[in-house]
Parts: structure tokens; sequence; C-alpha cells
């Protein structure tokens, strides 16, 4: 077994558990037929995420595999850019719980620039990302300043500002001053709507809502993974990452790097928002609601903090989560697979366990311990 | 005015109970160096399994089951951090994440999207002694919570600063490797403190659905955790500092909504939602003036690891 | 192996680092569990599972690393585990008055409701040795407790450990200090890699005889080579006046220090533990900041020194905490050996990495430096203590330095590595290269350097060129005596 896969064990291991506990989830909590109806339920769950190829080979227009599968992506699209703000700060040793509220930021900031500028579509797109990955990047700009000059420990200041975000932005900047015009006399939750120039525009024209936000996610996936593996500087970050004493001996700036990698970390994440936004909603709506940035979290642990290895999860949960609507035709519940998302990152965290019971079962080899991923140290906070 | 202060006050002390007791939770589990991101996850699992367990058995006997849910969640939570050294802080969102969506799971599968069918809350208790008189009638008029909620940062004061477990407790989140060479086990210690936290924070849980609500709606705790978290640094991890703290987060958000009801044309000037941030502004700003000096146990979040082989 | 330790005595368990001494003594204490074999108290056979049942039955011990907490008083510190209580309460009264009564029958002078904190490395220290004693210890195990101490607090140690003697206590020093090992103890206990060698009679012995045994029959790397030849030295490359820098505890460690350096000569740096060495390092490095002076390091000023600029100047560092300061644990061999240089090829084309010229040069340097295994794309913790540090050794001869500031290059290292360590910096010397060699092993400061500087608190208390090596009056610098005597 590669070094590679070996890393990746407990996370396949877990995923595949958290998939068997709540499959037995459903079984038990039925009367009847239980196991059958779990079973359908993930099949239905499988159809949703990926296509409905049984009904496309009996006849069914194209359809049915484009639209699940755009939703899919999108999720996924989401879930990529916030696990990937979450790597990347771990990567320079970070822990980034506040991808949240600066999604939250850079969806407001999509949707200002989106609908109160005017641009040429071939501008506006890319004023409205770079103007949400500001917003993100500046509202992780706080916690990274907080951090290194005052010793703040990011963990508290994050979740600080999540909720400073959500409140200023829901409870008063979309109800107060940047909220909507009514047209027509109807009253409208949230921001207006953007201009057509700023909406990402769709790939597979009316028959998905698969649009420029999936291609973009997964090529910053790729990028982020060059720029770590393969630069200069992407090694200086995670040098800090690993051992920020050895690195300042080393004459690497510790604190630029920590705070651009924040700064990434919080521009991915709003732009986040801003595939939200343009891609999707097409305007701020009253809530964002979906907690898109605190699966970032769950994403990038269950992907090793590896930005491939957060694609590939994303892809993964974006799909079952995409699925998870047609669940609801067996009566179960449509967050359904937040609730595997949520236990697979729970048996991530016992790492321990599974490289133990691994460990066990191999022969008594001196195992080298694994990099492990970079453990954030205590709140000094 | 002194009728708006008492009824501000009355508002306070119905509202308060479950952030105090989460905030104590936290700062419990915290003081043993155990980092408890996970109190929201514990409160909705309090507040999930005391609404459920008061349909069928009387009302204190279900808020006890909650409490009983939270610890349950918490002895994962120490069973992950304490056993195998995990990430506190993962394992904490985990169980966050992992209660959000199971409770959403378990609510529709069972009730439907609008929450659990009533149940009785909490009696309220009157003290006509009391009612009468100005500001103290704020006290008379709540359910069991709210008296422990004003009894229990006492005690848990005093536990901490005047009893040989809570000197324990202390030394355990400051320096593990002092306590045991003393002979005594750490991982007892903040079992303890975190099976306590959980305790504690499935009581405020089970307080949301049994006073606050008469059911479990789809959203509680709906953040009240985080609040709690941000209590207790506010507090600087001290019992009381974390009640006064909760208390002062609450009569805010008890003046909040009696200006919007009352005088709206102030809210105006100064918006819901800057009102409503003020909380977490104000502990990040006590946290960017006191830097490093804020007095968070030393060992925080540090898995302990024992030398022995 | 085993040990006798008899009543009301001063016993010393000395050893090389690495020896087992305190392995030995955690056992005793519970920490650790033996494979085999077993430990007996007053003839009756224990098992201990932790150290509470050493406690029990009166053993006490004082970590090297202090075990106190630092946020409760020195009171509180001492009642833990065994707290006095008065209706399920602390009874801190009590507490503090049981504490100021052991405190006063051994003399101890501690306030016992002061903040451990607040105490210096000298108190918190009688504070572990007052937390051993209030727990009834009859016989007391000190780890290697002067490492930490200043040369007066060590004296008023010794005198402690000879009063707690008298008073029937047993003592158990362990250390690899002979000095101060011959001056207290009545037996000593010689360990070599985990076995028991001797045991000796204080009286009987001298420090010369004690270290032969310590060493055993393998040659001293050290001491067995040549002299360096003499050359003549080269350019200043250093040239240091009144350095003043604050230590870790914000307090100065460097009280005005004057310091050349020069080309192709190594600079030793002389001193016990503690006295500014480690700081003055860092300062060379540009890891700490000056408060006061200056001076000229490599054609540069060398206030407000940066790590950084030190390397673009052509410093090179093996610094004292290998882990922490010169290597990354988690990243591989060859990226380890990229670290620093990694900007520059063979490391790097422009942004990006140079994957293959970094593979090669690393192959060449582990074949080279002889490093085992020489995988390059091994995790550099998989590799042992000896061949981490032959990485660094290598990664900064590699990068050509003008001026190498090596720190303990050779503690914990077996001795092939250590011969091989001495070599190459002799070889950098022999190229012109100006070493300051920080050691607290005096022989190895000795064997290599061309001059000695000694640091007392700070300050230069003696600068001595070789071959006028007076190993006596060194040591009396050490402990501070200035240059006339007296």
């Amino acid at each position: 077994m590669g070094e590679r896969a070996r890393q990746a064990l407990p996370s396949v291991l877990s995923v595949l558990l958290s998939l068997v506990v709540c499959w037995l989830l459903i079984a038990l909590t039925r009367d009847a037929d239980g196991f059958t109806t779990a079973t359908a339920a993930y099949l239905q769950m499988l159809w949703g995420g990926i296509g409905d190829w049984p009904t496309f080979l009996g006849g069914s227009p194209v359809a049915v595999l484009t639209r699940p599968i755009g939703e899919a992506a999108m999720k996924a699209a989401l879930l990529t850019l916030t696990g990937l703000s979450v790597a990347v700060a771990f990567k320079v040793g970070l822990f980034n719980i506040g991808a949240q509220g600066q999604m939250l930021l850079g969806a407001l900031a999509a949707a200002v620039v989106g609908s109160h500028v005017e641009l040429p579509a071939l501008l506006h797109i890319p004023a409205a990302l770079l103007g949400a990955a500001l917003a993100g990047a500046a509202w992780a700009g706080i916690a990274a300043a907080l951090r290194l000059y005052r010793g703040v420990h990011e963990v508290i200041s994050t979740i600080m500002l999540n909720w400073v975000a959500l409140r200023l932005v829901d409870n008063w900047l979309v109800v107060g001053p940047l909220r909507g015009v009514a047209q027509a006399g109807a009253s409208i939750t949230g921001t207006a709507e953007i201009h057509a120039s700023a909406a990402l525009p769709r790939l597979l024209g009316d028959v998905s809502r698969l649009n420029l936000g999936f291609p973009l996610a997964m090529l910053a996936a790729v990028a982020v993974w060059l720029w770590l593996e393969r630069t200069r500087t992407g090694f200086e970050t995670r040098a800090v990452g690993l051992g920020d004493e050895a690195a300042r001996a080393a004459g690497i700036p510790v604190a630029r790097r920590a705070g651009l990698a924040m700064a990434l970390a919080g521009a991915l994440a709003g732009s986040a928002g801003a595939v939200l936004v343009l891609g999707t909603e097409g305007r701020y709506p009253g809530t964002l609601g979906a907690p898109y940035g605190f699966d970032g979290i769950a994403i990038s642990l269950i992907g090793n903090n590896h930005p491939l290895g957060v694609a590939l999860a994303a892809l993964f949960f974006g799909a079952i989560r995409a699925g998870g609507t047609r669940m609801q035709l067996l009566d179960v519940h449509k967050s359904f697979p937040e609730l595997i998302q949520g236990l697979a990152l729970l048996f991530v965290a016992g790492r321990l366990i599974w490289l133990s019971v691994l460990r066990r079962r191999r022969a008594p080899a001196p195992v080298l311990s694994a990099p492990t991923a970079p453990t954030p140290e205590a709140p000094h906070a | 005015m002194l009728e708006i202060v008492t009824r501000l006050l009355f508002a306070t002390l119905d509202a308060a109970p479950a952030l105090v007791f989460a905030a104590l939770g936290a700062v419990l589990s915290e003081r043993a160096g155990v980092v408890a991101v996970g109190i929201e996850g514990m409160m909705r699992v309090g507040a999930f399994c005391a609404a459920v367990a008061a349909l069928t058995v009387p009302t204190p006997l279900a808020v006890v089951g909650g409490m009983l849910a939270g610890a349950a969640l918490a002895a994962v939570h120490a069973y992950l951090c304490i056993r195998w050294r995990s990430d506190q802080v993962v394992s904490g969102i985990a169980l966050n994440l992992v209660a959000l969506a199971g409770g959403t799971f378990l609510l529709e599968t069972h009730y439907g999207p609008n929450g659990t069918p009533p149940i009785q809350q909490l009696t309220a208790w009157d003290w006509p002694a009391l009612s009468s008189v100005p500001l103290l009638g704020a006290l008379s008029g709540h359910a069991a919570p709210t008296y422990l909620a004003l009894a229990l940062p006492f005690l848990l004061q005093a536990l901490l600063t005047r009893t040989p477990l809570g000197l324990r407790l202390r030394a355990v989140g400051d320096k593990p490797h002092a306590v045991a060479t003393l002979g005594l086990s750490v991982p007892a210690l903040r079992w303890g403190a975190v099976v306590g936290g959980g305790l504690l924070a499935g009581l405020g849980g089970a307080v949301l659905s049994t006073t606050v609500l008469d059911r479990f709606e789809q959203h509680t705790p709906a953040g009240l955790g985080f609040m709690a978290l941000a209590a207790m640094v506010f507090g600087r991890w001290t019992p009381l500092g974390a009640f006064l703290a909760a208390a002062f987060f609450a009569f805010g958000n008890a003046l909040r909504i009696g200006l919007a009801s009352s005088a709206p044309g102030l809210l105006e000037l100064v918006p819901q939602g800057v009102l409503l941030a003020l909380p977490y502004v104000l502990t990040l700003l006590v946290l960017t003036l006191q830097g490093q000096r804020s007095r968070a146990p030393a060992a925080l979040g540090v898995p302990y690891e024992q030398e022995s082989r | 192996m085993s040990l006798d330790i008899h009543a009301g005595e001063l016993l010393a368990v000395v050893g090389e680092n690495g020896a087992g001494k305190s392995s030995l003594m955690n056992v005793l204490y519970g920490l650790y569990h033996p494979d085999s074999g077993e430990v007996s108290v007053e003839g009756r056979p224990e098992r201990f599972r932790s150290p509470r049942d050493a406690i029990d039955r009166g053993i006490g011990m004082v970590h090297q690393h202090f075990m106190l907490v630092p946020t409760l008083t020195v009171a509180e510190n001492v009642v833990l585990g065994r707290e006095p209580t008065r209706w399920g309460r602390l009874d801190m009264e009590r507490a503090v008055r049981e504490v100021a009564d052991t405190c006063a029958r051994f003399g101890f002078t501690l306030d016992p409701r002061a903040r451990v904190d607040a105490l210096t490395v000298g108190s918190q220290q009688k504070v572990e040795i007052v937390k051993a004693l209030h727990r009834g210890a009859r016989v007391l195990v000190l780890d290697e407790p002067t490492a930490v101490l200043t040369p007066q607090e060590a004296d008023e140690l010794a005198r402690v450990m000879k009063d707690l003697v008298r008073a029937g206590r047993t003592v158990v020093l362990i250390s690899h200090k002979l000095k101060e090992v011959l001056g207290v103890a009545d037996r000593i206990a010689v360990m070599r890699r985990g076995r028991l060698v001797t045991e000796v009679r204080a009286a009987d012995t001298t420090a010369d005889q004690l270290a032969a045994l310590m060493v055993g029959d393998a040659p001293r790397a050290a001491t067995d080579e040549p002299a360096p030849v003499a050359q003549a030295p080269g350019e200043v490359l250093v040239e240091a006046k009144a350095l003043h820098a604050l230590g870790d505890n914000h307090c100065p460690a460097l009280r005005g220090v004057d310091l050349t350096v020069r080309a192709g000569e190594v600079v030793g740096i002389a001193g016990v533990d503690g006295n500014g060495q480690r700081e003055l390092a860092e300062v060379l490095t540009g890891l700490r900041r000056l408060t006061s002076g200056g001076g000229t390091l490599l054609g540069g000023p060398l206030a407000r020194l940066t790590p950084a600029v030190a390397r673009e100047r052509g410093v090179g560092h093996v610094p004292e905490d290998r882990l922490r300061r010169a290597v990354v644990k988690a990243l591989s061999v060859e990226e380890n050996v990229a670290l620093g240089r990694h900007t520059k090829p063979p490391f790097a084309k422009g942004p990006w990495i140079d994957f293959a010229g970094r593979r090669e040069r690393t192959r060449e340097l582990l074949a080279a430096y002889d490093v085992r295994p020489p995988e390059p794309t091994l995790v550099l913790q998989a590799l042992s203590g000896g061949n981490q540090q032959k990485v660094v050794v290598a990664r900064e001869l590699d990068a050509k330095p003008r001026l190498l500031v090596v720190v303990q290059p050779t503690r914990g290292l077996d001795i092939g590595a250590v011969a091989q360590v001495h070599a190459r910096l002799r070889e950098a010397r022999r190229q012109g290269t100006g070493v300051v060699l920080v050691s607290l092993d005096l022989e190895e400061v000795l064997a290599l350097a061309d001059r000695v500087y000694v640091l007392f608190e700070g300050r230069v208390t003696g600068e001595f060129t070789r071959p006028d090596y007076d190993e006596r009056e060194l040591g009396r610098r050490m402990l501070g005596a200035e240059r006339a005597h007296g």
C-alpha cells in the first residue's frame, strides 16, 4: 500500500462506517421492512447525486441525468471552496472555524457588486468574484491579525466573527441599508437581484443548474494543490504550519506566511459565497441559511487537509447531499446526508483509533508515525 | 420607570438560565483543560431529549433526561479527546454537526418540521410576598431553573476555589503532568469535568424546551451554545464571571426586545443587527485588549499523554 | 541492573546523557513500569502502579522539569492531592500552616501564599522539595537539580541536601556534573548504557576516575583526537560590542558581551547552563533582538539582524533544540535539506521547487555524511537522533557558511556520530569558516576551540587562547570569578 493510500485510509473507512451506521439508523427506525427501505433510500440518494441512470436507460430524456448532476456539482463546488478554506488555514497551522462568516461576507459583497455595478459580463463576473474574495479575506484577516499581534487564539476569534458577520449581515445590512428596492409593490427579502451580466453562466443550458462555479472550484483545488506542493511560498507555508520555530530560524517570514494563508482561506470562503449568490441565488436572500462554512471543516478533515482530497470529499458529499432531496420519497428527511457527513467527521476525529486498529492488523513492523494533520495548539486566547 | 426596569429584569431572569447553565458547563470543561466547542451540540441533544421525554414522563423528570443526554454526548467527546487524544476542537465541531443533523432527522422523521408536540412546561413559582415589591418582584414567577441559575454559579465557584476537587481540576487544566506525578489520575479528573459540563449543557438545552418554549424546535438552540462560549471567555473562565457575562448578554437581549416593541424609533439609530452582534464584538474586544493574558487555562486543548510505558 | 539505596545516605547516580539514570528513577517513582525485575522498599518487594504508591512508601521525586502548577500558590501546590479539609471544604489556613511548618523544620524560607509563577527558579525547586517532604518522603530523588540553577543557588541546594541527610532522610542525586557530585555525595553509583558499572565511595575517587568510569572503555571522540593545528587567523567576521539582550523570561540574559570571531578559527563559548550562551547564539543568528549594543557581523550591522538576513550574509546555524529549531520533523528529509535555502538553486527554479535538483543534492549529502537510511523521501522523524543531526550539519555546511554558530552539536549522539560532527567542524574551520561553538561540555569546547570565552551571568568573565587552557581557572571563571584572583 502506498504512503498516500495509507494516509487516506482512515478517511475512507470513516465514511464507509458512517454510511453503514446511518443505513442501520433508517433500517432500525422503520417498523416494517426497514432494511429494504434503507437500501431503497440509499439508492435514491445515489440516483439523486449521480443522475438517474435506470430511468435514463429506460428511455427518459437526458435531463434526468443532468439535473441531479448539476445539483451535485453546485453543492460540491461550495463544499470544495469552503473545504479548501479550512485546509489552507490548517496548512499554516491555524484552525479556521470562521469560513461561515467569511462566506457570508463574500456572498454579500458579490451581491452588492453584482447589483450595484454595471459592467460587461467579461468584467462583471471577475469583479464580483474579486469583491467576494476580498471581503472574505478581510474578515479572515481580522482573526489573523488578532492572532499574530495580540495572541488571541483563532478558534475563539473566528467563532465570534462568524456570529458578528451573521448578525450584521442578516439582521442589519440585508434588511436595512442594502435591502433590495421592492418592485411593483411586492416587497422582497434580501438584496436586489444581480444583473444578468454578473450571473455565472449555465454550462448546460436549461437542462441543469450546473454553472461556471463548479469548474472554478475544481480549478481552485488544483491551483491550491500546485501552490502548496510545487512552489517556494507554498513550501514555506507548510513549513510554518508544521514547525513555526524551525521555519523562523530558516529565515521564513512566519507572520507574513500565516497572514497570507489566512487571507487566502478567507478569500476561498468568500468565493464560495460568490458562487452561491452569482450562481444559484441571484441575490443575497433574506438569510443565507446553508452552513457551508461549517461543512467546510468536515470536508477539509475528511479530505485529510489535502487540496485534492478536499475536492474528492466535496464531490462525494456534494453528490449524496444533492441526492438527499430524493430520499424524501421514502420519508427520509433531506438533511440525512448531513448526518452521514457529521458522523464521518466524528469517526475521522478518532483518527488514532483507526491507526491503532490498522496497526494491530498489520505485522508488528515499526510503524513510523505518519505526519498527522497540523494540530492547532492550545487556545491561549 | 421602575416598572419598566422590573419587567426587563423579569424577562432577563426568564431567558438567562439556559445560557448560564451552558456557560457554566463550558467553564467546568475548559478549566480542566478540555475545549468545549461542542457545547452547542450538547444543548441541542439535551433540548431534544427533554422535549421528547416530556411527552411521556413528568417534565421535571424529562429535564433530568435532557441532562443525561447532554452528558452522553459529552462522554463521546471525552472518550475521543481523553482516551484517544483526538483534536478537541475537531471532536467538538463533529458533535455539533451530528447533533444538528441528527436532531433534524429524528424530529422530521417522528414529528414533522414544526417541532415536537407541545409539552407541559415547568411550573412557574409565584412568590406573592415578592411580586408586589418593586424590582424584587422580578424574582417572582419563574420556574425552578431560574433560581437554580442564580445559585449554581456561586456553588460552582466555591467548588472550584474552595474544595480539594476544585483545586485538582484547576491544576489539571494548567499543568496535568504535575497532577500525575502526585499520583492523581488526569484522565479521571478530565472525564469528570467534561461529563459534568455535558450535564450542565444538557440542562441548558432542556430548560430551553421546557420553560422558554414548550417543545423542541427545529433550530434549537440556535447558536446559544456559542454565546455561552463567549460568556465563558468574557467571564475569564470563572463561574461567577461567566454568570455575570451571561446575565449581561441576556439583559442586553431583553433590552433589545423591549426597545423593539416600545421604542422602535431608537432602533432606527442603532439597528437590531448591531445590538445582536454586540456580545460577540465585546468578547473580541476583551480578548484583544487582554491579549495573551486572558487567563485561559494553560493546558487547554493539549491532549495529555502519560509518559509511562 | 540492581542498586541498593541505604537509609540516611547521600547517593549520587552519575552517567552520561542517555545512560538510563532518569529512566531508573522513573521506575523507582512508579511513572514507568519495569519490563522485569522489582523494586523493594525496606526489604519488601513493591509493585508501584503509579506515583501514588511510591509516595505512600516514602519516596519523593524532584523532576528535572518542575512539576508545579504555576497559577497556584506554594501551599496549594504542596498540598495538592492530599488537601486538608474541614467539612469537605479546602482548609487553606491549615494548609498554609502545615507548609510553613515543613519549611521551618527544614530551614526553607518560602512564603506559602506566594504564587509559584512569581518565584525564582531556585525557590521553585525548594517548593518541589517541600512538596516531597510534606508527603513524608524519606527517600528524596533529585533529577539533575542544578541544571537550571545559578551557582549560588546550586551551593544553597548542596547545603539543603546535606541538611536533609543530617535530618535522617535519604537523598538520591542524579547528575552528570562530576564536581558537584564529589562535593556532596557519600557514595556514587556510575551508570553506562542502562547498566550499573560500579559503586564507589566519594572520598576514594577523583573526577578523572569517575569520568573514565562514565565513558567506559570506548575511546572518547573529543579527547582522543589530536589538537587542532594552529593556523593564522583570517579576517574578522564578527566584531560585537556590549551586547545586551533579554532572555525568554524577560530578564537580562546578556549584559555587555564583547566578542570577536575571525575566519578559520573555532571560538568556544563555555559556561554553566543558563548564563547567556544560548541567547548569544540566538543574537548571532538573528533569532533574538538586542536591547542595546551592536557591532558588525559579516559586513553588516549586528543590530536588528533577522534570521533571513543572517542567512543571506552567510551565517549557518546548528541550534541546540533540533526538533524545534533546526528541522520540521513531519517534512521529508529532502524538504528539510532545502529548508532555509529553498529559494536558491538547486532547490528552486524561479518561484517553483526544483524537485530533481533537490533530490540529487539530498542524495549526495546523505551519502557524504553517511546518513542512514539514505532515503530523501523519508519523513525526517523516522531517522534516529544522530542521523537527524547529520542532516542538519550537512545542510548547514553545504551552504558554505562564512560563520557557523553551533550549539550543543553532539548532545545525545552516539560516539560515532560525535566523531563525525567534530570532524566536520574541523573541516569547516580548515576551509576558513569562523565557527562559534557553544557547549556545556567543557571537554568538547577545549578539544575543538582555538579560543574560549567564558560566560557567567551574561558577561564574559574570561578569555583563553590555545594552548593556555587552565581547566581550574576556566572552572573558576565559569563560577563567576573575575579576572583578578579573589
